[in-house]
């Protein structure tokens, strides 16, 4: 964890405090003039409102917001109360230029226009999808075309996908993938194999939806390699769903060099619910544009105005980017610092656990971010979907610990084999005892089999 | 009466005893709010504006706030506890109370979303599944709406209506009016153009009240009509309903319903409801950012649209205890508001020499009051820079109407603008002498809008 000294704000922007609103572009990198940076004392501070008496390891389904973040929300919303016509006309869109400006830098977009700022990586799959489906009623796309998505995309992107492109003709080929993974080339053999799959019957493949970390199993994704593979071999267009990435990988838009992408902020970066931004590369010659589905008078004016007014609601999650830079800022290194020093914890205490517990890592700490798989004990007798559930609910409940557990079907052929994962993350309000909680916790459980958490549902 | 307690400290939301009728009146164990109090919960408005715009954002007071404060912070302190535990029946308590208060049937069919401009994208995205998939033809289906439909409301149906092949018939409005049969006679002939030219009249969008200019539509008239002439399903676009005219779902006889609750309920910013008639096809109504709950009922599909702050959705019954602090409730405070805009609406006219756009009746919270014509307003440009003016040099907060001459008349004999004042239950009779004194010395300046154009 960070080893600061004093009380440091290296900061060059200022608050919105009574409307008094400024454009200056915080700096993108963390300030050296001095040593120090945020001390321990004052992370605690910032997450004080965190329940104490929860070993708080799930960052990756929920996020969290810093106390001084929650504090520039609430300004926000109330400058819009005391004077919301004033508010809509003079602030907003100025705000909201200035948070799409500092995530065009944070990603290495080339360009603002690049960037719209939307409610969650769910909405942003609805926006790219309808346009598909949109592709399809007006013969852009013929039935039958395929669209490509991983067997463990998110749940609300697979009904996305049957919402928008099963229903409008679309064929979506599911990619299978190995889980416990052992290296990329697993993943790449996969991938190929349903390119193969798609081209062989005689379809073009319209869109290959890949994601930058899965959900549930938890792998970081090469999708550098995926989308070169993808211009090899004729793909059209690719988008990749990153709900995690940005604060928990690498995020770099011309590196990765896909055709949409989409991050919450507010899992990794510290913004309040909810946040997320949909890049969207300029293409040189017009082709059909993106919509927002909720449409305002700003229709036609280009994705990024018309989600930057889909009619009255509270913007303020989207306008406090600039204060959430300001926090990150405050660690060692940066966003950088902090996701370099959460992926070798996260690691660390994987380890410590599947040590502890006689099991495994799912997957190889450098496919990882700043979560990974760890491997329950088999007496536990996970074996299904719902007793996954129910353990996590059981360690909620009864020991205090939050965290998501994936249940992995036995393979045929396999016998005795790790049935339960858990997915820990780590975040900087993080401590080692949230771990050892955990690690206990189940250990209760293992030398308790005869009152095991089943009969206890 | 809903005794629940606010959300303190995580505390068990399942303790709260859930009135199934909103009460309509304080009891005696609630006393009637006080000025002083009024004034305390309004306090965070701007004290140098004269407010009378509530029609646009609304206003929320300072105890919804605090309540909302409460449901975010809960979140942010175990948002898996919360989303496991606390939101789903956060949002079913809201929508069995705005169910109650629109006189629903089922709170199935009560979905609550962002706002209106969202409930206008879920159903006008059904009707164009409707002619990609075949049950609407091109060329001969149309959907018909109003001239003065909200602008995001016209956008909405170019694109999910006309992208996909639909027709669209606008119904021209008279304005001023001098009474709602002007509307019904429109609608009428709108309605037979429509059959004449062969069309099918697939969906009627109809405003409840219009945003600009802004009169109260008789509805549930124009739906009875549609009922008439086998108009397949009406859609009643209510931005500006409940809090400001009557609003039964049994009475008004819809088929799709919508209604922000941030404009004239009280709420945060932002909620609506999306009222859906039983029937079959309201199982075709989807959100249109798809979630896991995709397929279960749009009501269910709406309250789980990815990780967001939903805490605007989950105050609904801090605002019913608030309104009923007012004596009438709900109902006592639209009378009120509603006889106090026509009598500030009428003072202004006299003090300029000029007319309400509309009878006090088909007015709601809102009139449209005539400038005086030697403004000389002669575009939308024009009342664009005249608002700005009011609230940068007069601190007076008020949207303008441009109503273009009829005829080739010289701009300085017609009243060619009319303010929308709005009253709510914070503003004061000071607010419309401050308006009506900006306006008398512009006037007095020989202030015309050509002035303004640097």
């Amino acid at each position: 964890m960070d080893s600061p000294t004093t009380n440091n704000h290296n900061h060059i922007h200022t608050h919105h405090l009574n409307g008094a609103s400024t454009i200056s572009q915080p700096s993108k990198k963390p300030k050296l003039l001095s040593s120090s940076f945020i001390t321990p004392a004052e992370i605690h501070e910032e997450f004080s409102h965190h329940d104490p008496s929860v070993a708080r390891i799930n960052n990756g389904s929920f996020g969290c917001c810093p106390a001084s973040v929650i504090a520039a929300q609430h300004r926000s919303q109330l400058h819009y109360l005391r004077q919301p016509d004033n508010f809509y006309f003079n602030e907003l869109k100025k705000g909201i230029l200035q948070s799409r400006t500092i995530i065009k830098d944070l990603v290495n977009a080339k360009h603002v226009d690049e960037i719209s700022i939307v409610d969650n990586a769910t909405t942003a799959a609805a926006i790219v999808l309808q346009h598909t489906a949109w592709s399809f009623h007006e013969g852009t796309f013929q039935k039958g075309d395929v669209v490509l998505m991983l067997h463990y995309a998110y749940g609300a992107v697979k009904k996305s996908m049957e919402a928008y492109v099963t229903r409008a003709g679309g064929h979506v080929i599911e990619v299978p993938l190995p889980f416990p993974v052992a290296s990329n080339e697993e993943i790449v053999r996969e991938f190929r194999k349903a390119l193969e799959r798609g081209k062989s019957e005689g379809k073009r493949i319209r869109l290959a939806v890949i994601d930058h970390v899965t959900s549930m199993p938890c792998v970081v994704i090469p999708v550098k390699e995926l989308v070169q593979i993808c211009r090899e071999e004729g793909v059209e267009k690719v988008f990749i769903d990153a709900a995690h990435s940005i604060g928990c990988v690498d995020v770099d838009m011309e590196e990765i060099g896909a055709d949409f992408y989409t991050s919450n902020l507010h899992k990794w970066f510290f913004c309040p619910p909810s946040i997320a931004f949909l890049y969207t590369r300029k293409i040189p010659k017009g082709g059909s544009e993106l919509h927002h589905p909720v449409v305002s008078h700003e229709y036609g004016n280009g994705l990024a105005v018309e989600s930057a007014w889909i009619g009255t609601r509270d913007y303020s999650a989207q306008l406090v980017v600039p204060a959430a830079l300001e926090f990150v800022n405050r660690f060692q290194g940066g966003i950088e610092g902090i996701k370099k020093r959460n992926h070798d914890a996260v690691v660390e205490m994987g380890e410590m656990l599947a040590q502890s517990w006689g099991t495994h890592l799912g997957s190889p700490p450098d496919m990882c971010g700043s979560m990974i798989m760890v491997g329950l004990p088999t007496s536990l007798g996970i074996a299904c979907d719902d007793d996954a559930l129910g353990l996590r609910v059981h360690l909620r409940e009864q020991f205090g610990v939050e965290v998501p557990i994936y249940y992995r079907p036995p393979r045929d052929g396999e016998v005795g084999c790790v049935t339960g994962y858990a997915r820990i993350s780590h975040q900087v309000y993080n401590k080692v005892d949230d771990y050892h909680k955990f690690r206990d916790a189940v250990n209760q459980l293992v030398n308790n089999v005869s009152k095991s958490f089943k009969v206890v549902l | 009466m809903a005794t629940h307690n606010n959300h303190l400290n995580g505390d068990a939301i399942s303790n709260r005893h859930v009135s199934k009728k909103p009460k309509l009146a304080p009891t005696a164990a609630v006393a009637v709010i006080t000025e002083d109090d009024l004034h305390s919960e309004f306090s965070h408005h701007d004290p140098a504006v004269a407010r009378i715009n509530n029609g646009s954002f609304g206003c929320c007071p300072a105890s919804v706030i605090a309540a909302q404060r409460r449901w975010q912070l809960l979140n942010l302190r175990q948002p898996d506890h919360f989303y496991f535990n606390e939101l789903k029946k956060g949002i079913l308590h809201s929508r069995t109370i705005i169910k109650d208060l629109v006189n629903a049937e089922h709170v199935d069919e009560i979905s609550i979303v962002d706002n209106a401009t969202t409930a206008a994208a879920v159903v006008l995205q059904q009707t164009a599944w409707a002619f990609h998939e075949g049950r609407f033809q091109k060329g001969v289906d149309a959907v018909v709406m109003l001239h003065y439909a909200y602008g995001s409301v016209k956008k909405s149906v170019e694109a999910y209506v006309s992208r996909a092949g639909g027709d669209v018939i606008q119904v021209p409005l008279p304005f001023p009016l001098t009474s709602p049969n002007e509307i019904i006679t429109e609608f009428r002939c709108a309605l037979e153009r429509a059959k004449s030219g062969g069309k099918t009249v697939r969906l009627a969008v109809i405003d409840h009240v219009t945003s600009m200019p802004s009169v109260v539509i008789p509805v549930k008239e124009l739906v009875r009509i549609c009922r008439e002439e086998s108009v397949d399903k009406v859609f009643v676009d209510a931005a500006h309903g409940i809090g400001c005219t009557s609003v039964d779902m049994q009475e008004i006889g819809a088929d799709f319903y919508t209604s922000n609750l941030h404009k004239w309920f009280f709420c945060p910013p932002s909620i609506a409801f999306l009222y859906s008639r039983k029937n079959s096809s309201s199982c075709d109504l989807h959100h249109p950012v798809v979630s896991h709950e995709y397929g279960n009922g749009l009501a269910v599909e709406s309250a789980w649209i990815g990780n967001r702050d939903y805490s605007a959705q989950l105050v609904v019954p801090d605002v019913l205890e608030f309104v009923n602090r007012f004596e009438g409730g709900i109902q006592g405070i639209k009378r009120r508001n509603h006889e106090k805009v026509v009598e500030m609406g009428q003072m202004l006219a006299a003090a300029w020499g000029t007319h309400l756009g509309s009878p006090p009746e088909m007015c709601a919270s809102m009139a449209m009051v005539g400038l005086p014509a030697c403004l000389g307003i002669r575009c939308d440009l024009d009342v664009a820079r005249l608002r700005t003016h009011l609230r940068d040099e007069f601190g007076v907060e008020v949207p303008i109407y441009f109503r273009a001459p009829a005829a080739a008349i010289s701009a300085g004999d017609v009243v060619t603008g009319y303010a929308r004042i709005s009253y709510q239950v914070y503003n004061k009779v000071e607010d419309y002498y401050k308006f009506r004194d900006a306006v008398d010395q512009l006037v007095n300046s020989g202030f015309t809008c050509a002035q303004l154009s640097t």
